[in-house]
Order: structure tokens, then C-alpha cells, then sequence
């Protein structure tokens, strides 16, 4: 069209062009998944608490100060007097504790950084999770090796429904370390080292993905029964309302 | 366009920066980012992420001292359960208000007990209710044995007394249990001590093994 060699110079910009936009395109969508932005958020807490120490080492459960966990969609971060419960006798005049023991006394509170925040359009529960016997380190990691914690999963839409959809290739099943209550636990049986999913699982695939599982009577007024886990629900409103 | 050309030496440097930026580039697509941050995620788009509403142990600037949970005002109840209402000191009431437990001791309800003593007591008494759990272990103030014949004479609300109230250093744990999971928790200490008493069978702990 144009003389042969102002031809090349527009093809070769052209291409250039295509190539730097794509590799831009594609660099930018997947650099900013949340699983290169969110995975890994390690910030540092106002008082440098291990959990490494204390639930490694001293073999403490998830539930002693988590507790209420397994009642309510929130895993409350300890009140403080869950901390001086113990360490208004141990190490009672650390300076690591000295907030700690400045927020016990004034009530003023301790500002801990949260580390795993999903969107607030989503309607988590930990309690739903906990009663089917769902590991905290399934969605949180190896927290009783991690000094300061950090985040290990992207908690993203997608990674949510991988596990919704096929749990038997991603939960881990209570660990004794967790202190939840298990099916095997109420049956008196020995701890079974996996999820029996096949048990729970109905045989026909409901519309909507509306997976159910049978939940027996609560054990006892106010003390729901635990379950097995199985296939989680994929329709919109399971988790968006 | 020539498909040999003459290797020159600042083709080696271009070379190991290349193949650094594709291997770079590869592990971050395939998710193996290993990497840690102090600053909190980035987000291009906030959509509706965050939402004007306060969520659970949220800071709060609306209070002035930031604390989106407030202290309930006096002759408050909880909506599940209630308040404990006796003090450390109140046993004597307290025997009288709680002498009928709930609910039997059903071999679930012993299971669950377990469950919970293993969680929230065990650390201080250890599994087998003796007072050697791991925190004594490492300094902390034994606690008395359970199992002892003292012990054995208390009261069904004694015990539940205890729990609920706490007893000298032993905080309150009825902000952590609730009425139901505490009585879940006397009935298994009944276990414990029938079971160090020799009247029934040795059973066989949720804890794989002994902390020592």
C-alpha cells in the first residue's frame, strides 16, 4: 500500500504493540488474583503472640480461645482476660504483655490486625463449617507452626466453590489439635483418619447444587449434633443474601 | 532476516534477566507465590468489599473509644441462656438454684463432655483430671486433682459451680461454655473420677497421646 519499507514499519509496530498490550493484559489479571495479592498478607499484631508456642508447643486447641467459634459465624478474636487467665500468673510482668495487661486493666482495647477478611457481601459461618467437622486449617493453614500468622489461602470466590464442589480433594478433617466435635467422637468410635463423603453424599444431584446432609437430633438443649462433611451448596444465595 | 546471528556478550546478562522474569512470572500464575507482606492486600477495585456497617470486633469511629462492642447495660440477659448469676463466694445458692441437672448423662453427652474437657480443661488438669497438663508443666500453678476423694464428695452443682464461677485462680469459663456444655463437662469429671476409682472401665481418650 505504502512503499515496502514504511509496510514493515507498520506491521512491526502493530505486532509490538499487540504483544506488549496482551503480555500487560495478562500480567495485570493474574498478578492481581488474590492469590498473589492476599496470600501471604503477614502483618505484624500490636503483641507479639506465637501461635507456634502456644498451640504447637503447649498443645493449647484452636476452640480454648477462639471459643464461641463453633456457636457463631464470627471466630471471635480471645477477649483479654482470656490471656490473663493464665498470664496473670505466668510471665505476669513480660514486657511483651505490657498491652495486654494495660487493655485489662483500663478496658481499652487491644487492637489485633485482622488477617483473613472476606468480602462483606458474603455470609460466612464458621459454626456451619466446624459442626461438619472441617478442619480450621483447611481454609487456614498449619496455624500452630506459624510465629506470626498469615494468610494461606486466597479466599476467593473460585477457591470457595473448588471445595464446595469437590471437598473430598481439599478438606482436611478435624484434628485433635482443633478441639471440634466430631461424628466419630459422638459415636464413641476411635478418630477416622478421613471424611467419610460417600456416607453423606445423596445419590441424585439436586437442582442448584443444593446439596443436603442429615443432621441428627442435637445432643443434648442447645448443643447441635455434629455432621459429616459433604458436597457444599453452589447456588448464589447459599452465600450472598 | 538472518536465523544465526553472532552471540555477543551482553546477551548472557539479557538471558538470565529473561529467564528470571518468565520463571518469576511462571510461579507467580501457577499460585506458588511464596513470598510475605506486611501491607494489607491490594484492591484496584474495592466493589463492595468493605461495607458501612460495623462487622463483629470491628473498630468502630462512630464510640469514642472505638469499640464497636459495648459493654450491655446492668440486668442485661443473654438471648441464648442466661447470665450466671452467683459469685465465686454464692456455693450455698448455687447448690440449691442448679441441684437438678438438665439433662442425663447419655453416652453422647459424656462423648461431647469429653470433648470439651479435653479443650478447655485439659491444658490446666490435664486429660486425665490430675492437674499435670501441659501448661503446669511449664510453670503454671498445679491445680488439685480431680479425681481425689474430696472432690469425688462434691455436689453435681458444686462442680458446675466451679466451672461456671471459678475458684481462686481459676477464671469464670462461662463466657467460653455454655450451661449445656458445662453440664456436659461435670458429668465427664464424674467419669474421671469413677473411672480413677477403679469402678469402671478405663476409657479410651480422644488425645492420641499424653502430652508430657
Amino acid at each position: 500500500m505504502f512503499t515496502p519499507s514504511l509496510d514493515r514499519r507498520i506491521k512491526q509496530v502493530t505486532l509490538w504493540t499487540l504483544g506488549t498490550v496482551l503480555t500487560a493484559a495478562v500480567v495485570t489479571y493474574f498478578g492481581m488474583h488474590n492469590r498473589v495479592t492476599d496470600v501471604g498478607y503477614r502483618p505484624q499484631q500490636p503483641v507479639p503472640f506465637s501461635h507456634k508456642l502456644h498451640v504447637g508447643q503447649l498443645g493449647i486447641k484452636c476452640v480454648y480461645c477462639h471459643a464461641g467459634v463453633e456457636r457463631s459465624a464470627h471466630a471471635p478474636v480471645p477477649t483479654v482476660s482470656t490471656c490473663m487467665g493464665c498470664h496473670l500468673v505466668v510471665k505476669a510482668e513480660s514486657p511483651r504483655l505490657a498491652l495486654v495487661r494495660e487493655a485489662y486493666e483500663t478496658g481499652k482495647p487491644l487492637e489485633w490486625r485482622r488477617v483473613h477478611k472476606l468480602p462483606d457481601y458474603v455470609h460466612f459461618s464458621h459454626a456451619r463449617h466446624i459442626r461438619a467437622g472441617i478442619d480450621c486449617a483447611s481454609c487456614h493453614g498449619p496455624v500452630e507452626r506459624m510465629g506470626v500468622v498469615s494468610q494461606v489461602a486466597p479466599l476467593s470466590m473460585g477457591w470457595c466453590l473448588d471445595c464446595h464442589r469437590n471437598p473430598e480433594k481439599f478438606i482436611i478433617p478435624a484434628r485433635e489439635i482443633s478441639g471440634i466435635f466430631t461424628v466419630a467422637q459422638a459415636q464413641g468410635q476411635p478418630e477416622k483418619p478421613t471424611a467419610t463423603l460417600a456416607e453423606s453424599r445423596p445419590v441424585t444431584a439436586p437442582p442448584y447444587g443444593l446439596w443436603q446432609t442429615p443432621v441428627s437430633a442435637p445432643i443434648a438443649p442447645g448443643i447441635p449434633a455434629p455432621k459429616l462433611p459433604g458436597r457444599g451448596p453452589e447456588t448464589c444465595s447459599a452465600c450472598h443474601y | 532476516m538472518a536465523l544465526r546471528r553472532t552471540l555477543r556478550w551482553w546477551h548472557i546478562p539479557l538471558g538470565v534477566v529473561g529467564g528470571a522474569f518468565v520463571v518469576f512470572w511462571v510461579l507467580v500464575l501457577a499460585g506458588q507465590k511464596t513470598w510475605f507482606s506486611e501491607q494489607p492486600p491490594l484492591q484496584i477495585i474495592a466493589d463492595m468489599d468493605d461495607q458501612f456497617r460495623v462487622d463483629p470486633q470491628e473498630s468502630s469511629r462512630f464510640f469514642p473509644d472505638r469499640r464497636s462492642f459495648r459493654t450491655p447495660p446492668e440486668h442485661t440477659i443473654p438471648r441464648n441462656g442466661r447470665a450466671y448469676p452467683f459469685g465465686q463466694a454464692e456455693l450455698a445458692q448455687a447448690e440449691q438454684a442448679f441441684s437438678q441437672p438438665p439433662f442425663p448423662a447419655t453416652p453422647v453427652v459424656l462423648s461431647y463432655g469429653r470433648n470439651r474437657f479435653e479443650a478447655f480443661c485439659s491444658p490446666c488438669h490435664g486429660v486425665d483430671g490430675k492437674g499435670n497438663g501441659p501448661v503446669v508443666q511449664r510453670g503454671f500453678v498445679p491445680p488439685p486433682d480431680l479425681t481425689r476423694p474430696e472432690a469425688r464428695a462434691y455436689s453435681d452443682a458444686r462442680l458446675f459451680h466451679v466451672i461456671s464461677a471459678g475458684q481462686n485462680i481459676m477464671p469464670s469459663y462461662a463466657g467460653k461454655l455454655t450451661e449445656s456444655e458445662r453440664w456436659a463437662v461435670v458429668y465427664y469429671i464424674r467419669q474421671l473420677q469413677q473411672q480413677a476409682a477403679g469402678t469402671q472401665a478405663a476409657l479410651l481418650p480422644h488425645s492420641s497421646q499424653q502430652r508430657q
